[in-house]
């Protein structure tokens, strides 16, 4: 599960993409690395019982947001869902109509939720439905804020859970739920998810792209050739790959109170507007449980289905994921070799891999991110490239509940995935990729498949000369909750502080 | 097959049977009033009874307890689209149906592949044929041809001949100035020297030059260089060799050469009756002006690409036209249900002459071209459409598009977005409130969102939808042909053989 596990000492984040220290100042650090020293976490779902913002005041005391320059022993992100917003203070007819319809209308907005995959009849959910979200009928839970700290040790994140919530709660904040995320890194330095693949290598890369001027002082970074996207994928109001400014809520206030917040005044705007949007984005969250065992056990007998020799469940979740457990991309000749102790990842699949002889067409990472590999011909090659490259998302997850210790037998403990993405144009980037290419029943000239690992029970074809093989998948990943939240910048966060 | 009814704020509502079938019109509006014929007379009687010749059908039709038949009507107010695509050309519904049995019987015949660890591809192919040809008699049969060579001569020709007219028109100052003017190099000089003069005026012309030149060739490896166009690819795998370009050079040549005979002689046998010249002199006559009169068509593309520029400069468009969500909603709660999706969408037509001439040359040159070029089954890189079509309605006042597309309606979008933008722009850019476009082909639907945004203001919910196969893409389709095609030949080399599993 391609899930974008930090990997420690990310050189990429060193660089932070040509942002100068004036411009880092203002964003959240979660956005421009995803604090990979820091392998301890504790997800804290809120609920705001009293309107308001003074409550960020407190927390501000205890627990600030962290900005995107530097390293700290102990970093924090808040991101907020559309009622989380309302509750804050924001009108509902002025304010929140400023925001992104699918982040108002939600993720379990039932056509949304069908285009998702999420009902409960394609078995990706939780028998019984969600348990959480933003939106109070659609779920038992309803979460308006999810705070998330990260920490050196358990001992320390303990400590200042405790201090944090005995904060919160005087204020008016309440714990819905939380989730234990951890980055436990194997002895080779890298992550790997709960069914055991080492994964968070293909991550987009930002750069300024268009009218956006590099403040002095940012440096400069060229444009990652295969992996880079303009700014405005990750960040409103920088220019996006549609070639504009991405769209940011703009909400307008009295004179004297925007006087107030003059780092949210658009540049050129008439007096009154305050951009809040600038240096924020949207944080798609999704827990996703895993039943490792489950897994496990039925692609031993999926193999043993088949069998041909040579074929093993390993073997075969190579396939389903397209990358080999340590994180190396399959090739028709195996595997890409590694580059500086890290798996290659500046290939594409046209050239390489066109049949998916190595990478199967329908495997997970080639669902999540096709490169170059939906161009029928060499013509088509770069535009098809480019296009797929208008659909990326900057992923921010981590694992919760523990390492099983046999993969085989079910310990009846819960475990999974916390996915978290950042995107300006939720629908374009993080849904486009859900209903696509991971849902797609005919992605790549397949037919009546989806996604071997996050998608519904059914066939998956691996490719091979002279005949594909096909095997029967279940379901091993559903959906305990989710939804969107927008992740504010910090001058926006002061300004949320300041609403009653 | 879909019904829709358009609102607007401009005109009262209008009701739009758009329907996509095979073989000649009249028999298909008799089956469709046999299959709904008194749902459709019901439909009917919600409507204002035309103006004009139809009137009085319509009252016969919409008379209680009416029997009358509704074809002759429903035929008199059809339109045929000005450019439409069709995916999968050359296939049937009767074929693809029976296509995709045989694929289906193949695949139930193969399973999940185990059995077949080590067959090579040749066995492998006689083996399944063997066993399909009991179930499928017509795999005996030759394979009937998808385009035959009738249709495709007539459609170049058809091209040819637009593009002889524009041609014509194009060359007109200069076929005037050569009634003129005795000396034919003055007529060369006069026209040259105005188009460089009309060609400065354009401030961004170079950006159109660098639209249909392409830049270097692709790297061996890599990521592909980003190209904003595939008109540009294009043109650069055409150009891209000498012998190719020589080619080119020649074609060309041998076109205008045919062109100003055809002209000279079309002309000549008109003006022959009027002048007691011998006939041979005034065909040479003639042939002379209309070959003078080319050397004036840059000029003219000059001063229509300024009077567009400086259209183009002032046009409003409308970035953020607001959707009402209550009708948003009701589009998406009908759209993803299965592999397909349908649009209808109305904008305004662009006012003044120019706009009026050019939406017309643009769709009919389009149209033209994708006859000749789509003959694939897809559009370019776009492999998703099943059927596309815009057509003229209100007099030419408004421009309806339909289409049935693969995916959901935003990849649908993003494609257009992404590797159709040029044809888009070209197709919508004379329409009200499109996004600002340059040379009817530059920008206009580059801008994503802003297009979307337009897109989705000019759609009707679409109220009633048929799609004969709902679970076949355009590339499944494709997919079942060229397997059956396999399956149709006694015996396949190896490389041939090895080609066909792959889309087993």
């Amino acid at each position: 599960m391609d899930q974008g596990l930090v990997i420690p000492e990310d050189t990429r984040d060193a660089t932070k993409w040509g942002l100068s220290p004036r411009q880092l100042g203002r964003i959240q650090g979660l956005v421009v690395s995803g604090f990979g020293h820091l392998p301890v976490t504790r997800a804290l779902f809120l609920k705001l019982d009293r309107p308001g913002g003074g409550w960020l005041k407190a927390l501000e005391k205890v627990a600030p947001i962290t900005p995107a320059t530097g390293r700290l022993n102990r970093s924090t992100a808040i991101a907020f869902t559309c009622a989380g917003l309302k509750r804050l203070g924001f009108s509902d007819t002025a304010d929140i109509p400023a925001f992104a319809l699918p982040f108002r209308e939600g993720m379990h907005q039932p056509d949304r939720r069908r285009r998702l995959g999420d009902e409960e009849k394609n078995g990706t959910v939780i028998p019984g439905g969600p348990l959480w979200s933003g939106d109070p009928a659609a779920t038992p839970q309803t979460v308006h804020v999810l705070l998330l700290l990260y920490a050196a040790d358990e001992a320390d994140l303990a400590d200042w859970c405790a201090q944090v919530m005995a904060t919160l709660e005087p204020a008016g904040v309440s714990l819905v739920r939380h989730l234990d995320l951890s980055l436990r890194l194997d002895p080779d330095g890298r992550a790997r998810e709960h069914f055991g693949f080492a994964d968070g290598f293909s991550q987009p890369v930002p750069y300024l792209a268009g009218p956006d001027s590099a403040d002095p002082g940012g440096g400069h970074a060229a444009r990652d050739p295969w992996h880079g996207v303009p700014m405005g994928e990750v960040l409103m109001s920088y220019t996006n790959a549609h070639d504009e400014a991405a769209p940011a809520p703009i909400v307008q206030r009295p004179a004297d109170i925007a006087a107030k917040h003059p780092d949210l005044k658009p540049g050129g705007a008439p007096e009154g507007f305050l951009d809040l949007g600038a240096d924020g984005s949207y944080l798609v969250v999704r827990e996703l449980r895993q039943e490792v065992a489950a897994f496990w056990n039925s692609l031993d007998v999926a193999a043993r289905t088949l069998g041909c020799p040579g074929i093993d469940a390993d073997w075969l979740a190579d396939r389903i994921v397209g990358r080999e457990h340590d994180g190396d991309l399959l090739c028709p000749a195996g595997a890409h070799k590694t580059v500086n102790g890290q798996p290659a990842n500046a290939v594409g699949f046209f050239r390489e891999d066109f049949h998916g002889l190595g990478c199967p067409l329908g495997s997970h990472v080639r669902r999540a991110n096709p490169r170059d590999g939906l161009a029928a011909t060499e013509a088509d090659r770069s535009a098809l490239f480019n296009a797929a490259n208008n659909h990326r998302i900057l992923r921010r997850g981590r694992k919760y509940g523990e390492t099983i210790a046999n993969r085989l037998e079910d310990d009846g403990k819960e475990r999974g995935l916390l996915f978290m993405c950042l995107n300006t144009d939720i629908v374009r980037q993080f849904e486009f990729i859900q209903q696509t290419w991971l849902l797609n029943r005919n992605f790549a000239g397949l037919y009546g498949e989806t996604d071997p690992l996050l998608g519904p029970k059914g066939p998956f074809t691996i490719p091979k000369d002279p005949l594909r093989l096909k095997v029967e998948v279940e379901t091993y990943v559903k959906m305990v909750g989710g939804d969107y939240f927008f992740l504010p910048s910090l001058p926006a966060l002061k300004f949320m502080a300041d609403l009653t | 097959m879909s019904i829709s009814v358009f609102e607007d704020d401009h005109f009262d509502p209008l009701l739009v049977i758009e329907a996509n079938f095979d073989g000649p019109q009249g028999p298909f509006w008799a089956q469709l009033e046999a299959a709904i014929g008194p749902q459709l007379r019901e439909i009917l009687r919600y409507c204002e009874r035309p103006a004009g010749r139809t009137g009085e059908t319509f009252d016969l039709i919409t008379r209680p307890g009416s029997k009358h038949p509704l074809a002759p009507f429903l035929e008199a107010h059809t339109v045929t689209p000005m450019i439409f695509h069709q995916g999968n050309r050359g296939l049937d519904r009767r074929r693809i149906d029976r296509e995709a049995e045989l694929f289906f019987a193949a695949q139930e015949t193969l399973g999940n592949g185990a059995r077949y660890h080590g067959v090579d591809a040749v066995t492998l192919h006689r083996t399944l044929r063997s066993s399909l040809r009991g179930t499928f008699d017509w795999l005996g049969e030759p394979e009937p041809v998808r385009i035959p060579g009738r249709e495709r001569l007539a459609d170049l020709a058809k091209l040819a001949g637009f593009a002889m007219v524009a041609l014509l028109v194009l060359s007109f100052p200069g076929v005037l100035l050569a009634l003129i003017v005795p000396n034919g190099w003055v007529v060369v000089s006069v026209s040259l020297l105005a188009a460089l003069a009309t060609g400065r005026l354009i401030k961004d012309l170079p950006d159109l030059f660098r639209q249909f030149s392409g830049s270097a060739p692709a790297p061996e490896s890599g990521p592909p260089p980003r190209m904003r166009d595939a008109f540009a690819r294009d043109a650069m795998k055409s150009a891209g060799s000498t012998v190719g370009f020589v080619r080119l050079a020649l074609a060309a040549a041998l076109f205008l050469a045919v062109y100003v005979a055809l002209a000279a002689t079309v002309f000549g046998a008109l003006v022959a009756p009027l002048t007691p010249a011998p006939f041979g002199e005034t065909i040479a006559a003639s042939a002379r002006v209309f070959a003078l009169g080319l050397s004036s068509v840059p000029f003219s593309l000059c001063a229509i690409l300024l009077w567009l520029r400086r259209l183009e400069d002032r046009d409003p468009c409308h970035d953020d036209p607001a959707v009402r969500p209550e009708r948003l909603q009701d589009m998406m709660r009908r759209e993803d249900f299965i592999a397909q999706n349908h649009m209808g969408s109305m904008v305004l037509v662009k006012p003044g002459l120019l706009r009026a001439v050019l939406i017309r040359a643009g769709l009919s040159g389009l149209a033209l071209i994708l006859r000749v070029v789509a003959t694939s089954g897809y559009l370019g890189s776009m492999r998703t459409i099943h059927f596309a079509h815009w057509a003229m309605v209100g007099n030419g006042s408004r421009l309806m598009f339909f289409s049935n597309f693969d995916g959901s309606w935003e990849s649908y979008l993003d494609d257009f977005i992404e590797k159709a933008h040029g044809g888009l722009t070209l197709a919508w850019g004379n329409c009200v409130g499109f996004p600002p476009a340059r040379f009817l082909s530059l920008e206009g639907a580059t801008h994503g969102r802003k297009f979307k945004n337009w897109a989705r203001h000019s759609m009707a919910t679409t109220l009633f939808w048929f799609s004969a196969y709902r679970d076949y893409t355009v590339n499944q389709i494709e997919r079942h042909a060229r397997v059956a095609s396999g399956l149709r030949q006694p015996t396949l080399s190896p490389e041939e053989a090895i080609a066909w599993t792959r889309d087993l």
